[in-house]
Formats: structure tokens, sequence, C-alpha cells
């Protein structure tokens, strides 16, 4: 079999221009691939087109780098005509009639969609442990978790299945799995990128981004994704920019804060090693990397749960069996649809967090808990703006601990945020986040360093990641 | 015993014109083929999300003017989560905490007293599907989701069913003729809630909601009986409980739907996919800009061209004569024959061929020549009665029909002496009369030549022949 | 272990519109504490000024012309329905009166 997949974008593209290749025989390696590896369960649903589009693409000149690239996509980004189920049973014969503008924009740049990659149900968990089809495995060892939500887009670019994934992240859902997985994963500044066609969980939180082999592959796909969209007000207009132009520079001069909190005790001591490891090593090819006092980092976690459980019980509330998806059977009553429908429809992680939700909005809780979650939201966002008067970039460890065990936070209500204790606050700023892999443990399992950047800055988010990747 | 004071508020629903929905660029139209004026949006699609239709901003700004409200400058949209088959989202996109307009008013006079109805707030949401109901089932068309609404509720400050009914007519009058909507009750382009409660001090007693109420006129009867059901419960030592109740008009009673939940639980936030919206004077300016005069500017400039109130009341009740009569004025003519010309042969015509006035051939010229006819006495008003249906159908002048009618040949001054002698001969008693100083008997003989040449003549070359052989 | 009581787990079930067994009522009762207990700690955030930010956007929001776009036939917009009857989509009766 050949190893086409294996070869960078840039190689593989040269290849399709000289016509030494065709898209077609990508696609066969990556269903090859994911055939060989279902043990993983990367995917939830293959594009069974996928061949002919291929085909299809057999006779026109590659105009691009994407150009006939498989690309995995999560399932909570809709399909139009591939089913989207979003990790759960209410959605599982969901299929599509409108394609998420991202969708749209792969399909202009002619990538190939191979299928739909697991996660965990609605984005809601942090080991893709609560999709209703089985968790994914991660391939470093199958007996640990892939992370998440956005595990089934890690495996499937960690395992070698494709080369490119799209993941969504709220709170860590691509960063956190990109870690755990050791690939690169970048969560965009909000705005950034159109979240229409995104299935929404805390629609004040989400953002659509690449998880990637290599730093230069993430920003070359940013480039594609991003743009003002007139279907999502909350999509930012912003001049055309090159997100790998950085790329390959060095960091004399650069400016890097490094918040104590990140190096606290709730890190483990071989991942706090290695950031340490990196930041002499950042130190030695001169950058300035000061360690800094944050207020507020320490209540991201319950802020996170406030904002994005509330937002969630109001996304959720349209899943009800009436315009799409699963309705329970024998019903009789309204009331009884609702019910049967939701009852039988979400996992308990999603039931949980819907009924937190709503009772985080009912009545005088509001005020008790969603505005004040709102408050300290403002307050938390401008401290990382104070932080940015003085730095370029703030880093620490994506993740407290590397993945875990599988089975270990299942039906930990709990637990199941901790793993996200250092990628929330990102979210709750609305800012742009990066996961970089920088190793390994003793026991062999990825270690991921966090870049944070300032408000609408990846470009420098990847000059930092990329010299890391160079180096290290 | 009875001493008890009612206190009334009123909720109305109004259906903003414009041409498409608040949240998506579907159409807003009444009519159409089920299920066919709608889009993803407002199905609720998984990964949908809204827009703001610009032109229901500006109805709304002009809404806050005709209602005499402040213009809230900074606003945001809300949700309210409440779960019902018409409402795809399980919730309703609306404005809860900043509603575009506040603390307006409308005048209403009854009984000769005037009074200022005060309105709390007004604010702009999406509607909700319809539904119709049979057996077992109920039936969804999403034509109407999403189509916008602005909902104006009044303080708790009106006494009884005539005001009621006054404010209503009022409302209706102005959001009608300032283009704001149709305000059509009976198809459900106006729709109104009262809120009804009766006391005897000056605290307010238990309210119950009559909703969906079908008339104006049903309005009036909904309360006097709700005032009266209330009443004897009190009077018999009943206890009043919140509910929400409709009107019969075939019993002509108000019946129990629901008793309130204990304080709705809508779980209000504010919506995060709508940043904050912020009206500049220049949006407000340029959307007052195109502002219709409203009824009582119009009032008050036909009593300055002469009009009876009686005509200018039949021409505001008509908007399509009224909007005629206003581009007239520009005309130097006798407002006041051609307003009762519009308001008998034309509108008769109109109602016979069930057409508006913009569909037919009456340019004001030929309205303006016709008048001027009538005054000179160059035609009569049987004349006009026989040309009336050319006169609308045609683009002849009304020389070019006078030819063709023959209503010039009658001015044969031979035909008409004769026909004069005729008269005199079979009526002494009347000549007698007349030359004795009674003006009447002239009016008599007049009419006898009018009949004798079946109105055919020219009235005023008659009147005057007439006139001469009496004198003689 | 601290719990709630059964009626508060059928109450915020209520209000998110969901089913429950005897043995989900049992389970949540105790699950649904701890997060109740999470969440619960925003009270204790001192230094919090009143300044709220519900989205990281904060420009003015675009608007859209009044134009039409295109639409769904019947057939498409009732194509995921579960129960459609004609043009129409169907549900148990909506108890109104």
């Amino acid at each position: 079999m050949s190893k086409y997949l294996d070869l960078s974008i840039k190689e593989i593209h040269e290849l399709l221009v000289k016509k030494e290749i065709t898209p077609l025989d990508l696609v066969e390696e990556a269903l090859k691939r994911i055939e060989d590896n279902k043990d993983l369960n990367a995917f939830i649903t293959i594009n069974d087109k996928v061949r002919e589009e291929a085909k299809d693409l057999g006779e026109v000149d590659p105009d691009n780098i994407f150009f006939g690239i498989p690309i995995a996509v999560k399932d909570n980004i809709v399909t139009k005509d591939l089913r989207t189920t979003c990790a759960s049973h209410i959605l599982d014969n969901f299929i599509p009639i409108y394609d998420a503008t991202v969708v749209k924009k792969l399909k202009e740049a002619k990538m190939l969609i191979i299928g739909k990659a697991n996660m965990d149900e609605f984005a809601m968990g942090s080991t893709s442990e609560t999709s209703y089809f089985g968790a994914p495995l991660n391939p470093h060892d199958k007996k640990c978790v892939s992370g998440g939500s956005s595990g089934g887009s890690a495996v499937s670019v960690a395992g070698g299945l494709v080369p490119l994934a799209l993941g969504s992240d709220t709170g860590g859902s691509i960063r956190q799995p990109a870690s755990y997985t050791g690939i690169v994963g970048m969560k965009p500044t909000y705005g950034r990128v159109s979240r229409y066609g995104l299935v929404a969980f805390a629609s004040s939180l989400d953002q659509i981004g690449p998880m990637t082999r290599t730093v230069y592959e993430n920003a070359a796909l940013l480039n594609i994704l991003v743009g003002e969209d007139e279907m999502d007000l909350t999509s930012v207009k912003k001049e055309k920019e090159d997100f790998t132009r950085f790329i390959g520079e060095d960091i004399k001069g650069m400016k890097i804060a490094l918040p104590k909190y990140f190096i606290s005790d709730i890190v483990d001591e071989e991942i706090s090693n290695k950031v340490k490891e990196v930041i002499s090593f950042l130190q030695e090819n001169g950058a300035v990397v000061d360690v800094v006092d944050m207020r507020y980092l320490d209540t991201a976690v319950n802020l996170y749960q406030i904002i994005a459980m509330a937002e969630a019980s109001s996304n959720l509330a349209r899943f009800d069996g009436i315009r799409y998806g699963f309705r329970a059977s024998d019903v009789d009553d309204v009331d009884s649809m609702y019910t049967k429908t939701r009852g039988e429809g979400f996992g308990d992680e999603v039931k949980r967090r819907i009924m937190v939700g709503s009772y985080i909005l009912s009545g005088e809780n509001a005020k008790v808990y969603y505005d004040k979650a709102l408050m300290v939201r403002d307050d938390i966002t401008k401290e990382f703006n104070r932080i940015f008067k003085n730095y370029d970039l703030i880093i620490g460890p994506t993740t407290t601990r590397v993945a875990p065990m599988l089975g270990i936070t299942k039906d930990d209500p709990h637990k199941a945020f901790m793993d996200d204790v250092l990628v929330i606050p990102v979210n709750m700023a609305g800012l742009p986040g990066l996961s970089v892999p920088v190793g390994i443990n003793s026991e062999g399992m990825p270690i991921g360093l966090h870049i944070i950047g300032k408000s609408f800055d990846e470009a420098t988010i990847y000059r930092l990641a990329s010299f890391i990747e160079e180096v290290l | 015993m009875s001493e008890f004071t009612p206190t009334i508020g009123i909720e109305v629903h109004v259906e903003v014109k414009s041409k498409s929905k608040l949240f998506s660029n579907s159409a807003n139209t009444y009519g159409m083929a089920t299920n066919t004026a709608v889009n993803v949006i407002d199905l609720g699609y998984p990964g949908t999300l809204p827009t703001i239709n610009k032109e229901v901003i500006r109805q709304g700004v002009r809404a806050c003017k005709v209602l005499n409200c402040d213009i809230t400058r900074k606003m945001h949209f809300d949700r309210k989560n409440y779960f019902y088959p018409d409402n795809p989202k399980n919730y309703q996109i609306t404005q809860n905490r900043t509603p575009i307009g506040r603390n307006g008013y409308v005048e209403i006079e009854v009984d000769g007293i005037k009074k200022k109805i005060e309105i709390e707030e007004m604010h702009i949401e999406e509607d909700t599907c319809k539904s119709a109901h049979r057996g077992s089932v109920s039936l969804l068309d999403f034509n109407r989701a999403g189509v916008p609404l602005i909902e104006i509720v009044t303080k708790p400050c009106i006494s009884n069913s005539k005001e009621a009914m006054a404010y209503l007519t009022k409302l209706k009058e102005l959001l009608f003729y300032a283009n704001i909507s149709d305000c059509k009750m009976e198809e459900g382009s106006m729709r109104c809630d009262s809120n009804v409660s009766i006391s005897k001090d000056d605290t307010f007693g238990t309210k119950t909601e009559i909703k969906n109420i079908s008339s104006i006129h049903n309005v009036g009867l909904a309360i006097d009986y709700e005032i009266k059901r209330q009443e004897e419960m009190l009077n018999n030592g009943e206890i009043i409980k919140e509910e929400t109740r409709r009107f019969d008009d075939k019993q002509g009673k108000t019946i129990l739907m629901r008793v309130k939940e204990t304080g709705n639980d809508y779980r209000y936030f504010i919506e995060p996919d709508i940043p904050y919206l912020e009206l500049t004077d220049e949006f407000i300016n340029d959307s007052l800009s195109t502002l219709p005069l409203l009824p009582d500017e119009l009032r008050e400039k036909y009593s300055r061209v002469g009009l009876s109130s009686l005509q200018i009341e039949k021409l505001i009740n008509n908007r399509s004569l009224n909007d005629y009569f206003l581009g007239l004025l520009s005309y130097k003519t006798n407002y006041v024959t051609a307003v009762n010309l519009l308001l008998s042969d034309i509108s008769s015509y109109l109602n016979r061929h069930n057409k508006v006035i913009t569909d037919t051939h009456l340019s004001y010229e030929k309205l303006v020549s016709v008048i001027e006819a009538l005054e000179t006495r160059d035609l009569s008003n049987k004349n006009v009665k026989d040309l009336i249906d050319s006169l609308m159908e045609t683009d002849k002048t009304l020389d070019e029909l006078k030819k063709e009618f023959n209503i010039e040949n009658i001015t044969d001054d031979n035909f008409i002496k004769d026909i004069i002698t005729k008269v005199i001969d079979n009526n002494p008693d009347s000549v007698n009369d007349y030359k004795s100083g009674h003006d009447r008997a002239l009016k008599y003989l007049m009419g006898q030549v009018m009949k004798e040449t079946k109105g055919a003549v020219n009235p005023k070359m008659a009147s005057d022949m007439l006139c001469d052989a009496l004198n003689k | 272990m601290d719990k709630l009581s059964r009626e508060e787990v059928l109450h915020v079930a209520h209000l998110a519109r969901i089913s429950l067994t005897e043995e989900e009522i049992e389970k949540f009762r105790g699950e649904l504490k701890v997060l109740m207990d999470d969440i619960d700690k925003i009270k204790n955030v001192k230094d919090v000024d009143d300044e709220i930010m519900y989205t990281p956007i904060d420009f003015n929001a675009r608007l859209r012309d009044d134009v039409v776009g295109a639409m769904l036939s019947a057939k498409d917009a009732t194509l995921n329905a579960p129960a459609k009857n004609g043009s129409f989509i169907e549900v148990p009766v909506m108890i109104n009166e």
C-alpha cells in the first residue's frame, strides 16, 4: 500500500500537480487506513460519495495546496446530504439539507470530506466517551482516551488516517484532544471562523478550528476557513492575511507571559518540568519569558459550567422530535413527545448539563449565577487584556495531565470539567489558543504546550509554535 | 354592591410589514402554500443562526415615533425559553430587557373626554408557526414562523371597555397609516390580549388574561363580560385565580383555557448570537423620513380645505381613497365636490367591481375636469352616473366621453325650448307658485324638464332657459 | 454524600423536558448535586465589576437588507420530520382548551 498520506501537504500537492497521483489515490488510501484502524473508532459516518467526488476532481487541475486532500469533519458541523449526528441518538438519522459555511469553504477549495469524526455527544465532555457511538481510542495507547470533545478529529489525524481535520472548541475541545494525541490544534479568535452550520453547544464560546500534523498545515488550513459570513452576525470582518507568514522566523525579542496558575500544583510534575524545559529553551533563543500573576483564572471552570450549561440548555431545546431527528414512539400528547424523545434521545452527560443549565436560568437563579458569571467573564477578559499590554503571548501546558485511561472520568460530572481547566479561560475571553506537541512523558504519552495570543493575532501564535516544532 | 373599579391592560401584537422575515430572508407573506415560505433558519435547523432585517428595525423606530415612545438607542435581543410545538427553536428571540420603545401613549376620546392611554413598552420579536388541530393530531405550517412582530404593552390604565375599544381603534389606525402593519385582526396580523382585574380600593385585584380576541368589538364584549364575571365571583365570596381565558363570541362568554403556572419561568437570557444594536441619529432620521401623514395630521389638513368631519372620518376609514385624495390636494379644484364624488359614485363603482382606486384609469386631471363640469353644470349628476364606468375604465377625456354618450347633443336650443314649453303648459299650478315667489316650484319644474329629457340635458343651460321662459 | 431531593430532580427534569426512569432519578440526585455545588462557587468570587460580557463580539450588529432569498420546497422543509401529513409536519394534538 502506498503511503502518500504520510507526506506533507506540500509534497502531496506537488505529486497531484505533476499528475503522478490523483485525488482518488488519496481517498482510497484514507479509506483503507480507516478500515484498517476501525478499532480507533475515529469516524461516525463515512462519506459514501467520496470516491465519486474524488473521481470528478481527477479532471481538474489543482488550484490550491488543499486541492484533493481528504479531511475529517467533526460530526457537529452540518454537511448537506451527509448524516450529521452530533454523536447523539437524537440525531442519528439526521440528514442536513444545507452545508455549514466552513464546509462550503472546504468544497470551494476542492477538499474531500472523507467522513464525520466521532466526538462527545453534542461536544459535551472531555474524553469523547459520551459519544452515542462509543469512544474513539488514543493511537498512542488504545487503553487511553483521545480527549474531547473533538476526539475523533484528533484521532483521525494522530492515527494517520487523514492529514487534516476540523474540530470545534467551546472549552478546550480542540486543544485538549490535540495535546492528548500529539497533534497541532488551534482554536481561533471568537468571530474568526463562521459558526453557521456548527450545531451550537454554547454560542458565545464555540469556535471551529483546524487540527493537523504540523503548524504550517494548521496555519494554511486556517487561511481557507476564516472570513466574515453574512449568515453569522458574530463573524468578524478582517483584512485578508496569510497565517503562515511568520512561520520560520526566529523568536528574538518576543515577550511571553507564563501565569503562575499554569505551573501550579494542579499540573502533573512531568508536564510542569516539560514546560519549564521549553521555557529555558525559548529564553536561550532570545525570548523574554516572565512568570506573571493573573487573577480570575481559577474561576474559569466555574464560569464555563454556568455559561456553557445555560446556553446549552437553550440551544438543545430545539431537539424535540418535531422537525428533524428522533421522536420516541408511543407518544400521544405533546408533553410526552418532548420528555420521552429527549429522555431517550440524549445521553447522561447532555441530560445533566441541560437540566443544570435550565436550573441556572430559572427565575432568580439567572441573576445569582448567570449574570454574575457574565460579570466575572468580563473581568477575566480585562485581565487578559492587561497582560497583553506588555506581552505578545501567554503560554502554559495545555493539560494538567496526559491522556487518562478510558473509563476513569466517565460518570464523574465534576472531573469532566477539570480536564479543561487550563484551556477554558481562553474561550471566556474569546482569544485564540493553540496546542503544539512538545514531547512525551515517561509512558510515551504526548504533552502539549498551550500558546494564547491577542485577539486576532493567530499569526504570532504560529510563529512561536513553528519555532518550537522546528527545533524541539 | 357594584362599587368595584376595573383595571385593564392590553397587549397587542402586530405583524410588521416587510418583504422578508425578522431573522431570516425567507418571505414575509400571507397565504402561500403550506411550508413553502420557509428556510432552514425558520425551521430552527441545527447550526442555523439569526440575521437582522434592517427594515424591521426601521419599522420599530417608526412605531416608536407614532406611539410617542422613547427610542432605546442601544439594545440587544433576548431568548424567551418555552417548549411548544409552534415555537421552532423552543425559544423565541424577543426583547425582554431592552425593548426598542418605552413610555409612550396613544390619545383617545371617549364621550368627548380625552385620555392618554400610556404605553409601558414596545418590543420586536419573531412570530411562531401556525397550527391546525385535527382530532388527535395538530398540523404545523412554518410559513409564519419568524414573521416580524411588534408587541405593544399598555400600563394597567384602561378603565372600561369603551376606552379599550377606543384605544385599539386608534392604535390600529395609527399603525395602519404609518405603513407599519396591515392590522387585519381577521387574518391575525393584529392580535389582542386583555388583562382584566377589579378592586374596591387602589390595590390591584388578581388579573385574568383573555387571549386572542378576534375583533375590537369582541374585546369590548369580553371585557364587559369578564368584569361582570369577576364582580359576581367576589360578591359570592369566591377567589379569583390568575388564569388565561378565551372569548367565545357565539356564547358571548370568556372561557377558561388554563390556570397559570406559578410565575412563568421563561428563563430569559441575552441572545448570544446577536451582538448589540446601537441606533445612530442618521438611522433614526432616515427611518422617520418615510413616515406618511398620520390620521390626526390628516384630520387637521382636511378640515382646513373645508371637509366636514363626517367626510373626513369616512375618508380616513378608506385608506386607498384617502391616499388618492391626498394626491388631489396638489390640484386646484373643489375638494368638497371631489370627496362627495369619491364617497358616492366612485366608491360604489369600486365596490361593485371589487377594485381599489389605483386600479382604475381615473387620473387626477380627469377627476378635476369632471368636478369643473359639475360646477359649471356642463354635466349633471345623472351624467356622472352614466359615464362612471367609462371614466374609470378608459383613458378617454371627459370631452371625448361626452361626445360618445351624446351628452352634447341635448344642448340643442330648440329641443330644450320645446320641452320647457311642454312642462310649463302641463304644470300651471307650479308656474303660479313660482311667480308668487316659491323657489321650490322652480326646483320641481326643473325636475320635470330633467325627467322629460331623461336627464340627458345640460343642466345649467336648461335651468337658465327655464328661468327665462318663466320670467317672460 | 449530599443529594438533591427527588422533587428537585423532577423539577429541573421538567424544565428541560426530560423523562427520567426511577434509576435515573436516583442517580441524578447525587450527580446534579455535585454540579450545583460547583456552580454555587460563583457566589464566592470577589472584586467583580458590574459590566457584563455576553459575547466576545463588541461591535454593532450588521443589519440585512430587506430582500427575499431562496426558500425550501415543502418536500425539503418536511424531509427530516419524523411525522408528516401532506405538506404539514404532524405532532400530537396541542392541548389548548
